[in-house]
């Protein structure tokens, strides 16, 4: 882990990280790295990656609407908005 | 120098279900914007995605059908960005176990058969739409389409020219459509294709660097897309530069794919387990259900019209090809009509009306009721296949019902015989060079005898008729 992988990890998650505290927070992923890393040393050769801890399948809906409109509740719900849209900063290829 | 080209092109397919992959917001296209979210679409905290029991039937359907490998417990993971019209910030798709595994497409380019395999086809959820020409600073969302069911088909890199790609994507469109997995509708997005092209000196065994041209929605513009990519791509090359691995996008008003601006940094998804879903797991009586609800394909669908109604081959080729086409034609059978004589009438008149228009069947003014009554005036002799071409045009314009038409325009067919006597002396007189020619032997102007009838009676005469009593007459 250096300062490097690090900004370039929270720039991803959209995280701001003080200068003062890059430091700190590079040191601390690198123990949190080292301490997960332990698991390194087993043998999982004949261990199926578990994708979930609960031992259980996921339920299955049927395909029918059952939503209602609720534009108006969500548009005025969000920090801007017209008439029919979610308004955001200028996005643009 | 030569050089050859390698393709895979990935598909994304809406799956045709009422409902959204993870919510029960409705999926309809054209709607108010915004007006069919729902709180799992926005990402809203404290909400579960559940999963929408159709899409994995549709895509399994999908799976059964390119002979693949079914995982029967498949997993989600969750790919991570940032994007104004994902609201989750991520996207939930099937990474490392998806749904549809293996599998082949048979393609035909110009009479040459080839099979292009299929890597993978997994579920993944749709992002909204993002428009940026609605206000000079701001860009605006609509979250309808967030979280439609896609899947997204994969096929290896073994297709080598824009045209086994076109070949490829048309095959897989009539796939998806018959199976009604899709409706295919590329104009409104539902069926849309990145591709993945690179050059390579022949005989190479590595790959060369690959572009990627994202989002192509019209046969048409795959092949002009392609095209445009190898020719770019073979001159930088011959001009000793390197391909930059790269997304571009087409332009398909000046015919030319460009970069899309590059990333600051390269696209890093992170894609871990989504730990919202547990494993999804189809049991064998659910598999059961499926294998039995499987729709008739093309080939089988041919193959039953030639041997159960007795139809040309060709008929069949052209009639099966097309889910909507075929629909019409069966119900047309099914209503005890003529099958030759609906096949003939589908393949001719119909589809160089519906070719004129470009137009599907259910998109026209014909309804399978008024071709009904077409079929039956023909067959009950009320009218001649000819007249039956005109009254077909005009239901194209109108939609009319055969029968008014008839009715009105005083099409029935002519099979009064004193009636044709009549008009045949009338033309034999007037016409003795011919008789003459005729008599000596020149059987071919029996045609034109026939051609003189039609005309004077205005194409009404019943054909059989008259050939019938021209022969009597020409020969006395």
């Amino acid at each position: 882990m250096d300062n490097k992988t690090v900004e370039t990890i929270s720039y991803l998650a959209r995280l701001k990280i003080d200068k003062d505290k890059k430091e700190k927070i590079t040191k601390d992923l690198e123990n949190i790295i080292d301490f997960v890393a332990e698991l390194q040393d087993l043998n999982t050769e004949d261990i199926v990656p578990l994708s979930n801890p609960l031992e259980k399948v996921a339920p299955k809906r049927e395909d029918s609407v059952a939503s209602r409109n609720r534009k108006e509740a969500f548009l005025s719900n969000s920090p801007e908005s017209d008439q029919d849209y979610f308004m955001v900063p200028k996005v643009v290829e | 120098m030569s050089w050859e080209t390698v393709i895979g092109l990935e598909v994304h397919a809406q799956l045709s279900t009422n409902t959204k992959l993870f919510s029960s917001a409705s999926t309809k296209f054209g709607s108010e914007p915004n007006t069919q979210v729902d709180l799992v679409d926005l990402g809203l905290p404290g909400v579960l995605p559940v999963v929408n029991k159709d899409a994995f039937k549709k895509a399994i359907r999908f799976g059964l059908a390119i002979e693949a490998d079914i995982n029967q417990e498949s997993t989600f993971d969750r790919k991570n960005y940032f994007y104004p019209d994902l609201p989750k910030g991520y996207q939930i798709t099937q990474m490392t176990k998806p749904i549809v595994e293996g599998g082949s497409i048979d393609i035909d380019v110009d009479g040459d058969k080839k099979t292009i395999n299929i890597t993978r086809a997994h579920l993944e959820e749709d992002a909204g739409k993002s428009i940026h020409d609605a206000y000079p600073d701001k860009s605006v969302i609509d979250l309808n389409r967030a979280g439609t069911p896609l899947l997204e088909i994969v096929s290896e890199p073994e297709i080598s020219s824009a045209k086994e790609a076109v070949s490829y994507m048309k095959a897989l469109h009539q796939l998806v459509t018959f199976l009604d997995v899709c409706d295919g509708d590329m104009s409104q997005g539902s069926l849309r294709c990145d591709a993945n092209v690179s050059i390579r000196k022949v005989g190479d065994d590595e790959l060369g660097t690959r572009t990627e041209i994202k989002n192509i929605n019209s046969f048409r513009f795959i092949e002009k897309a392609i095209n445009f990519e190898i020719k770019r791509q073979i001159k930088v090359l011959e001009s000793g530069e390197k391909v930059t691995q790269e997304t571009r996008l087409y332009d398909s008003g000046k015919d030319e794919t460009r970069p899309m601006r590059s990333k600051e940094f390269a696209n890093d998804y992170r894609y871990f387990p989504d730990p919202d879903l547990l494993p999804v797991v189809i049991s064998d009586d659910e598999m059961e259900e499926i294998r039995s609800t499987f729709p008739e394909l093309p080939a089988d669908k041919s193959r039953r019209y030639i041997s159960e109604f007795k139809i040309d081959e060709s008929e069949a080729e052209i009639i099966s090809s097309s889910r909507e086409l075929s629909n019409f034609f069966e119900v047309a059978v099914e209503s005890k009509n003529d099958p030759k004589l609906a096949a003939n009438l589908i393949v001719g008149e119909i589809s160089s009306l519906l070719n004129k228009d470009n137009i599907k069947i259910d998109e026209s003014k014909l309804s399978s009721d008024n071709f009904n009554i077409l079929l039956q005036r023909i067959s009950d002799g009320t009218i001649s296949k000819k007249i039956a071409k005109t009254i077909l045009a005009e239901i194209w314009e109108t939609g009319r019902n055969a029968d008014e038409i008839i009715n009105d325009q005083g099409l029935v067919q002519i099979q009064d015989e004193n009636l044709l006597e009549e008009v045949i002396t009338k033309v034999i007189e007037s016409n003795t060079k011919q008789v003459e020619d005729y008599k000596n032997g020149k059987d071919k102007l029996f045609g034109f005898f026939v051609g003189q009838v039609m005309k004077e009676t205005q194409g009404k005469a019943n054909p059989k008729a008259v050939n019938d009593l021209l022969k009597k007459a020409l020969n006395s």
